[in-house]
């Protein structure tokens, strides 16, 4: 009775949560405003908070080569105010903005249009030049407007981020000021100007470093590279460090036309607040901006391998296994079993894929560490298979895990494994295990306590990720740009109904050499 | 009824906050009033049998059931000779078993319900959380008090954890964040229970008996207090926890005195060898404690020093100005019972570590010089009371909340005057505790870097680092062995 009543006051209240007897669902309500952006809504009750993310369809495989880095560089770039924040005088600053642009554009083509470096005295000229406009242009600039206006409103969880697929920017702000958003949001989707454009890219660069220095980078960053050959998922979202240097204005304004316009772009809210007046809101700052021609989704997809891939690496970080197969995206029939299975080798790391995209790169906190790559379905051990054999029982391993990748546009299972050095087990010898492994999968399949306990926890996951409204924002948020919001339901609905014959059936389909690259690392100290 | 009256309201607010036309620019935005009142820790606070304590609140949104239990025991207590003793216990109060049940049963049934319950020793308390669906509830509670009373330790999974831990000693000097906050605390705190470090022949030296022991000491109703929160009827999960400990005896316990001594190490250069592309660095010395009547001007103070983030002097120079490095700032971290530490932070390319160390330096001294503007005291005391209401997002949050501050003897009201105590910084404070709480004259400059390349600089702060005080090298030890590597 208690249920039924909660249940008619938070639909008296518009609410997001609607509690029946068992399953519990989404209430996310959708606004279309003329321009094509969408608006979702998920009330929350709690705190008088409202999270508010945006995220825009463009992500590192929208770039090419040349340009690799750019949709992260863009992300920082959209903190660095427009003609209403960040700047005094628009009219004076942007003369000399004009002007920075025209020199270093000179420094460029001399520097990296001439395979020897360029002529070092016209350089330094040029350099003195650009040294002295930018010192002119300090006075007109107010640093970090827009960051210390969100702070001093009580903005917290302040941050964006660029992943494969998407970006966006986050604010949870009092249920009082989502106004504050609404305004500064959409004022920068129409008026960025990208002011300081060339220290930020060493601001990015150091990013960049930041991840180097983490053991194992490098050889992740290859093995990723070799895994996908021609698919844009081939570099990191932070791009390589050349793009980095050479990377212009003119490709970052080309690249934010072409991406930024409200049609390729949801906003989302989740919190204490009232449907209705998010709605005007949103009429009133996000339909002011244009309409933006369609964006073409991308191209290239991973073509077949048709021979096995090995990538051997040594250096001063921990002896470990990576085994990579490809698999099919988002959606596809397949992506469901994969995920099952990924539960039952790997087990003890969540099923559901979790919320924050896995190599995403962000204008603040820690920076994106590739060698930690991973994530998805499956994780980190604990009851799974593999864990049990290789970790408990076997006492081959440190840890062994599974997780299966569906990505937008391909996907990839996975396998790690860190020997057990001290008894001197080798890399190569959990690869045998864990094939062993994968053929008895074929064959038999798991056991139905096995599957049961995949989609337990998948089930469970769901309701539990329910309790964060950040959380809920990202994941819906997102999963709306690609196959629609309501694919959050449907996906767990299809890991509900595999069975055991699909399981078989997707371990003989892709556990194949040819599908496959294997990597091995071996710790070398004294670097 | 009560939510229809305030729908109305709020669908009230709404048409006076949109109703009118477009806003320019954000100062010309209007803001409906809020208030928001915290959570009282007395409302939730329930003491169950033989004086076990509680905060537990109700939360029928989501069919889960949240608890953990906040123990009164921490690596800080350790035996001597016994380091590392909360690693292992951390990973293996649950995987070894009970004494009527193997480890691997525990955790297989706890994934297979979808749930999690995990264990987890730190500085001075530890916590033993379980997170299941709500129909799970008695199932998990019963698991959640057997793991709590009974462990076993059993000999399998006890190796199988020391070889695990092993192994992580064995990457223990890989990564540079790893190495600069490990040794920078070493040398902030001296030889103390705080920075010991295990081994591989501490680890070896752990035995079950030692695990029982520590149970037997410290696991007791009285030092222990939970936190709970999900789907369930409160008096009836009172009367469900009260059966389980019904017979779980208390103890006397005097907890080991620990020194309040440290060491005050010779200001200068302490440089860490490691072949990578940038300068990792701390440069700061002991802080305060957060019970000194002085920590609400020094959490304004390091806002707009260096802790809040962009809107900090520290972020603006060194990266926003000049574009050095992607992560830095400053902070003054906390400890119970004894002093935090304060540090700047920032990593940078070799050839500007000296350059963004001296940038870091300025503002040390700029805001000990200088009154902090009216913008900045604006936007740092408005993050403080605008923010306040996300410390109590989440239930079970604010049950472990109000736990540590009981636990930890902090005033209950804490939370209740926080703003107040907030709103009286003045300007005049923040400067005077810039003084009291940053010591230029006892500044330690911990680098983990490059020697050659960070000692040479480049065209804006040449080198060589002794220019910043009497450089130190410090030879890392082997983590397996504890024996310096030469």
């Amino acid at each position: 009775m208690k249920r039924i009543l909660i249940l008619f006051f938070t639909l008296l209240a518009f609410a997001s949560l609607a509690i029946a007897a068992s399953e519990i669902k989404l209430d996310v309500k959708e606004h279309v405003l003329s321009n094509g952006m969408k608006i979702l809504m998920l009330q929350k009750p709690g705190v008088p908070r409202v999270v508010c993310h945006i995220y825009f369809k463009v992500g590192s495989i929208n770039e090419k080569p040349g340009i690799t880095g750019l949709a992260h560089i863009h992300e920082h770039m959209m903190f660095k105010g427009t003609e209403m924040m960040g700047v005094t005088d628009p009219a004076k600053d942007q003369a000399i903005d004009k002007q920075i642009d025209e020199v270093m554009d000179k420094i460029y083509r001399e520097k990296y249009w001439n395979a020897d470096g360029g002529d070092k005295a016209k350089l330094a000229e040029l350099q003195k030049q650009a040294d002295a406009l930018i010192a002119s242009e300090k006075p007109y600039i107010i640093k970090d407007d827009l960051w210390s206006l969100y702070m001093k409103n009580g903005g917290t969880g302040l941050n964006a981020s660029t992943g494969n697929e998407n970006t966006g920017y986050y604010v949870t702000l009092p249920s009082n000021k989502v106004e504050l958003q609404m305004l500064l949001e959409s004022d920068r989707m129409l008026h960025a100007y990208f002011r300081e454009f060339y220290s930020e890219k060493d601001v990015i660069m150091e990013e960049r470093r930041l991840s180097e220095n983490q053991p194992n980078y490098f050889f992740s960053e290859q093995v990723n590279a070799a895994f996908y050959a021609a698919s844009p998922y081939h570099w990191d979202v932070i791009g390589w460090m050349d793009d980095l240097r050479k990377v212009t204005k003119a490709d970052l304004i080309e690249f934010h036309t072409k991406y930024y316009v409200p049609n390729n772009c949801v906003a989302i809210y989740v919190g204490d607040f009232n449907p209705q007046n998010i709605i005007q809101m949103a009429e009133k700052y996000f339909g002011r901006v244009p309409k933006g021609p369609d964006v073409e989704p991308v191209r290239t997809y991973e073509p077949p391998q048709y021979s096995e891939k090995r990538i051997y690496g040594e250096g001063p970080a921990a002896t470990s296994l990576q085994m990579m197969f490809h698999a099919p995206q988002t959606g596809h029939p397949d992506a469901a079993p994969l995920s099952v299975l990924a539960s039952i080798l790997g087990g003890g790391g969540g099923g559901m894929r979790g919320f924050g995209p896995d190599g995403e790169a962000s204008i603040a906190g820690s920076p994106v560490i590739v060698g930690q790559r991973g994530g998805g379905f499956g994780g980190g051990g604990g009851t799974g298979r593999l864990n049990k054999i290789l970790v408990q029982e076997k006492q081959l391993a440190v840890s062994a895990s599974a997780s299966s990748r569906a990505q937008w546009y391909v996907g990839s299972f996975d396998f790690r494994a860190t020997p057990r050095v001290d008894k001197n087990v080798q890399p190569e010898d959990l690869e045998k295990e864990i094939w062993a492994e994968m053929e008895k999968i074929k064959k038999e399949g798991a056991t139905a306590d096995e599957i049961q306990k995949a989609k337990n926890r998948s089930e469970a996951q769901f309701i539990r990720s329910l309790a964060s409204a950040s959380g809920l924002a990202g994941s819906i948020g997102r999963a709306e740009l690609n196959r629609g919001w309501r694919s959050i339901s449907a996906d767990l609905d299809s890991l509900k109904k595999v069975t055991n014959d699909d399981i078989k059936r997707v371990a003989a389909k892709y556990f194949v050499k040819d599908n496959s690259l294997t990597a091995i690392y071996k710790r070398k100290m004294g670097r | 009824m009560k939510k229809t009256i305030t729908l109305i309201l709020a669908i009230g607010i709404v048409f006076m906050a949109t109703g009118l036309g477009q806003v320019q620019k954000p100062s010309d935005l209007k803001y409906p009033p809020m208030t928001y009142n915290p959570p009282d820790p007395a409302a939730f606070r329930t003491t169950f049998a033989n004086g076990l304590r509680g905060y537990i609140q109700e939360d029928k949104n989501l069919p889960l059931f949240n608890i953990s239990a906040l123990i009164n025991f921490g690596g800080l207590y350790v035996p001597t000779g016994k380091t590392g003793l909360d690693s292992v216990m951390s990973g293996t109060l649950i995987r070894g078993g009970t004494k009527t049940k193997e480890g691997t049963a525990i955790e297989e049934r706890i994934d297979f319900l979808g749930g999690s319950l995990n264990f987890n020793v730190g500085e001075r308390t530890s916590t033993l959380s379980l997170s299941v669906l709500s129909k799970d509830l008695d199932e998990g509670l019963g698991i959640f008090f057997d793991v709590l009373l009974n462990p076993e330790f059993r000999e399998a999974p006890l190796n199988l954890a020391k070889a695990r831990l092993v192994e992580q000693l064995r990457q223990a000097n890989d990564s540079p964040s790893g190495v600069l906050s490990r040794e920078y605390e070493r040398l902030l705190y001296g030889n103390h229970p705080l920075t010991w470090q295990p081994t591989k022949k501490t680890y070896d030296g752990i035995a079950a008996a030692d695990l029982k022991a520590v149970h037997a000491r410290y696991f007791f109703p009285k030092n222990i207090i939970l936190a709970a929160s999900g789907d369930f009827n409160k008096a009836e999960l009172k009367a469900k926890i009260d059966k389980y400990v019904a017979n779980w005896k208390n103890k006397d316990l005097k907890f080991p005195s620990i020194s309040r001594q440290f060491p005050q190490p010779d200001p200068g250069v302490y440089f860490i060898q490691k072949a990578i592309n940038q300068g990792y660095i701390n440069i700061g010395h002991l802080g305060l404690e957060d019970t000194n009547p002085d920590y609400f001007a020094v959490q304004v103070m390091n806002f707009i020093l260096g802790g809040g983030s962009f809107s900090s002097r520290i972020t603006m120079k060194v990266r926003s100005n000049e574009g050095l490095s992607y992560n830095q700032g400053s902070r003054f971290g906390y400890r119970w019972g004894f002093p935090g530490q304060f540090s700047g932070y920032v990593q940078t390319k070799s050839s500007t570590v000296g350059y963004a160390i001296s940038l870091i330096e300025n503002e040390f001294n700029r805001i000990r010089k200088e009154p902090v503007t009216d913008p900045e005291m604006e936007t740092a005391i408005n993050y403080y009371l605008e923010s306040f209401s996300s410390s109590f997002e989440s239930a079970q949050g604010t049950m472990s909340t109000f736990a540590n501050l009981e636990m930890t003897g902090k005033p209950m009201d804490y939370y209740k005057t926080y703003r107040d105590k907030i709103k009286t910084v003045t300007k005049a404070k923040v400067q005077e505790v810039a003084n009291k709480y940053i010591q230029p004259d006892k500044l330690v400059i911990m680098i983990v870097g490059d020697w050659d390349p960070c000692n040479k600089g480049g065209d804006q702060w040449p080198g060589p680092l002794d220019k910043l005080g009497k450089v130190h090298r410090i030879n890392l030890k082997d983590p397996l062995t504890g024996e310096e590597i030469r």
